[in-house]
């Protein structure tokens, strides 16, 4: 798998999902055209997009086609840590308020991900993000979750 | 006469105590987003949108646009200091800017650096002075034909100046194109891909998309390798340049003005764009090219200029035109329509205190740069001592309050996160999103440009063939189009592109 076909997969993908949603929108008149002209033909465009860097993105001769699914596995494991502990802050946000989730996010992020020492992450978290509430809140004035019905 | 009454008048609206601040702020807050890696200046615009709320729009206008031509100023520190570039926009300055702090000459790399964006910066102010009201007189001619003409050059030139080949980057300008029809059709109400969800009615946040997969996307690269990154300690021992230094800088710095300025009206990566084309010319017309790479001060003096300078040029089709050239500029439109005020060829006439207001403020503001970056430099430089461990979680954050503070809405969240993998995923297979980020914000406009001059014509293709500002500009899509396709099929690296790889070599 080289990266123009991995490429070429996502392009087919967008434009199939494109092409079976905009045929449901009304493509109007010549003279009138509707809602559907540019989202149907920007999806015919992705599919042959695809289709062409498919066949273009093929290995040449000598190039490795297997997947290091290993070596794929470790490089993302950190980007996947955090993506999973932000949607996670994201979704409890309005739960646990700014305040708390931020400290609660940074110390995971600080233990989980970077390896401090628990001491260290508590300490970093608790301090960053009362820093961080006191310079969006209070500082730049951002309307951000409360916890509850306390106001901070 | 008329330019001159209308800066002073704009001198008058700047030179306000509140306007200062403003100016100031803005140039801070720009700079030091500029000198830390990882948080760009639309993560910087984007956190200060709401704190715009309380201001008139010229004030607004004047702080946002000082974050966005500061962090053109900072982002060379780091590229000088430490061999990391703070924007894109300064990687090319790592090359010489570096070596030269490793001779002991980086503060020498650092004034030059500062002095050429100060005259870059300034030139291309006066650039936009004078052409941005003539081009808006000039775009008042224009009707949906003329406008869907010059969308598609646009679109065109996108996937031209695009990083990779044309036909790598025009499939992101479809998906972004794509993405900007999600909600409710503006002539007919129609519901395009909402799927039944309330939040998509409005189509999807530029805001949320673009932080996403360039911002959010940023911090998952940077933390594929090692979380611990080495910040070398650096002593400043002389800011002042030697005379030669200075001598050898007028040339680039002045070169490196005009095709800043002029690379800055075209849409894309001008500011990217620009600082590489600048050290290529600067390359070839030297005496001894092969020293460039090993401490030259010309490779820092006309990038850095040119960075700066393509600031200005930006400006023009954003304010004349209502086309933003680049994702920074995008979120400096949407902030100003959240303020109640459309760029576009009626802008600079119904809104003139805006326009000169910003005008002298950037002058203004370009002055505060060059003292902020000087004597300051150190100061901002400490922020760099940041371990990347600490800063990562800190520019998430960003990005995330930023996102919220707009609209309120954890459903922009959702979609900040998602597309931060999405453009996390686009890098990794090396396709570039940031024309996809434009085409989103200006597609809808273009859409609305073809079937409006459609339904003018009674669906008669000709109105685009019949007037003669609409036929050149397509004539002129059209040629570039085919000759993107004939250098797509015999694939030739740019010549910029030649001299860089030349360089890290």
């Amino acid at each position: 798998m080289t990266k123009e076909r991995g490429g070429s997969l996502l392009f087919l993908l967008v434009g199939i999902y494109g092409l079976i949603f905009s045929s449901q929108i009304p493509l109007g008149q010549w003279n009138d055209p509707g809602p559907g002209v540019l989202p149907l033909t920007l999806s015919i465009l992705l599919f042959v997009s695809g289709i062409l860097w498919f066949i273009a993105g093929k290995p040449k001769g000598g190039e490795k086609t297997g997947m290091d699914w290993r070596g794929i596995a470790k490089l993302v494991k950190t980007p996947f840590q955090i993506v999973l502990l932000s949607a996670a802050f994201v979704l409890g946000l309005t739960r646990v308020g700014f305040l708390l989730g931020t400290i609660i996010y940074l110390f995971l992020i600080f233990l989980w991900v970077c390896h401090f020492k628990l001491r260290v992450a508590i300490g970093l978290a608790i301090g960053l993000g009362i820093g961080s509430w006191l310079f969006f809140v209070k500082l730049l004035v951002i309307q951000l979750p409360a916890m509850g019905g306390w106001i901070f | 006469m008329d330019v001159i009454n209308n800066l002073l008048n704009g001198f008058q609206t700047a030179l306000t105590f509140q306007n200062i601040y403003l100016c100031f702020i803005g140039c801070l807050w720009g700079t030091i987003v500029g000198v830390l890696p990882g948080i760009g200046p639309m993560a910087g615009l984007t956190l200060l949108i709401p704190a715009t709320f309380g201001m008139s729009p010229t004030g607004a206008m004047i702080m946002l646009a000082g974050i966005y031509y500061g962090a053109m100023y900072g982002g060379s520190t780091t590229s000088i200091l430490m061999n990391i570039p703070g924007e894109s926009a300064s990687v090319v300055t790592c090359l010489d800017g570096y070596q030269m702090t490793r001779k002991g000459r980086g503060g020498a790399a650092l004034f030059i650096s500062a002095w050429g964006s100060w005259v870059g910066g300034t030139l291309s102010v006066i650039g936009l002075m004078l052409f941005a009201p003539f081009l808006g007189n000039f775009a008042m001619k224009f009707g949906p034909p003329e406008m869907f003409a010059v969308f598609m050059i646009a679109f065109i030139l996108l996937g031209s100046l695009g990083r990779g080949s044309f036909f790598k980057t025009m499939p992101m300008v479809f998906i972004g194109l794509l993405i900007g029809t999600i909600g409710m059709d503006p002539l007919t109400g129609v519901l395009r891909f909402t799927h039944g969800i309330n939040d998509l009615y409005d189509g999807i946040g530029f805001l949320p998309v673009a932080m996403g997969s360039l911002g959010i996307s940023e911090v998952l690269l940077g933390t594929e390798e090692s979380l611990v990154k080495i910040i070398h300690k650096v002593k400043l021992r002389e800011l002042l340049p030697t005379r030669e230094e200075l001598r050898a800088s007028w040339g680039p710095i002045f070169r490196g003005s005009g095709l800043g300025f002029v690379i800055g009206l075209l849409p894309g990566s001008a500011h990217v764009l620009s600082s590489f084309v600048s050290y290529t010319v600067e390359k070839r017309l030297a005496k001894n090219p092969e020293e460039f790479g090993t401490g030259r001060i010309e490779g820092v003096a006309g990038p850095e200029t040119a960075n700066n300078a393509a600031t200005g040029g930006a400006m023009i089709p954003f304010m004349a035109l209502g086309i933003p050239t680049g994702p920074t500029i995008a979120v400096m439109m949407i902030a100003l329509l959240i303020h109640g005020v459309r760029p576009g060829p009626l802008f600079i006439s119904e809104q003139p205190q805006i326009f000169w207001g910003l005008i002298a403020s950037m002058y203004i503001g370009n002055i505060m740069l060059v003292i902020l970056n000087l004597p300051l430099v150190g100061v901002f430089v400490n922020l760099l001592r940041v371990p990347f461990r600490i800063l990562f979680p800190m520019i998430l954050l960003i990005s995330i309050a930023g996102t919220f503070s707009v609209n309120n809405s954890i459903f922009d969240l959702g979609i900040l996160i998602a597309f931060g993998v999405v453009g996390y995923v686009f890098r990794k297979l090396e396709f570039d999103i940031a024309p996809g980020m434009l085409a989103m914000i200006i597609g809808p406009t273009m859409e609305l440009a073809f079937r409006q001059s459609l339904m003018r014509s009674g669906g008669s293709f000709s109105i685009f063939l019949h007037s003669p500002i609409a036929l050149t500009l397509i004539t002129a899509s059209f040629l570039l189009f085919c000759w993107n396709i004939y250098r797509g099929l015999r694939p030739q690296k740019a010549l910029w592109e030649k001299a860089l790889e030349e360089d890290e070599a």
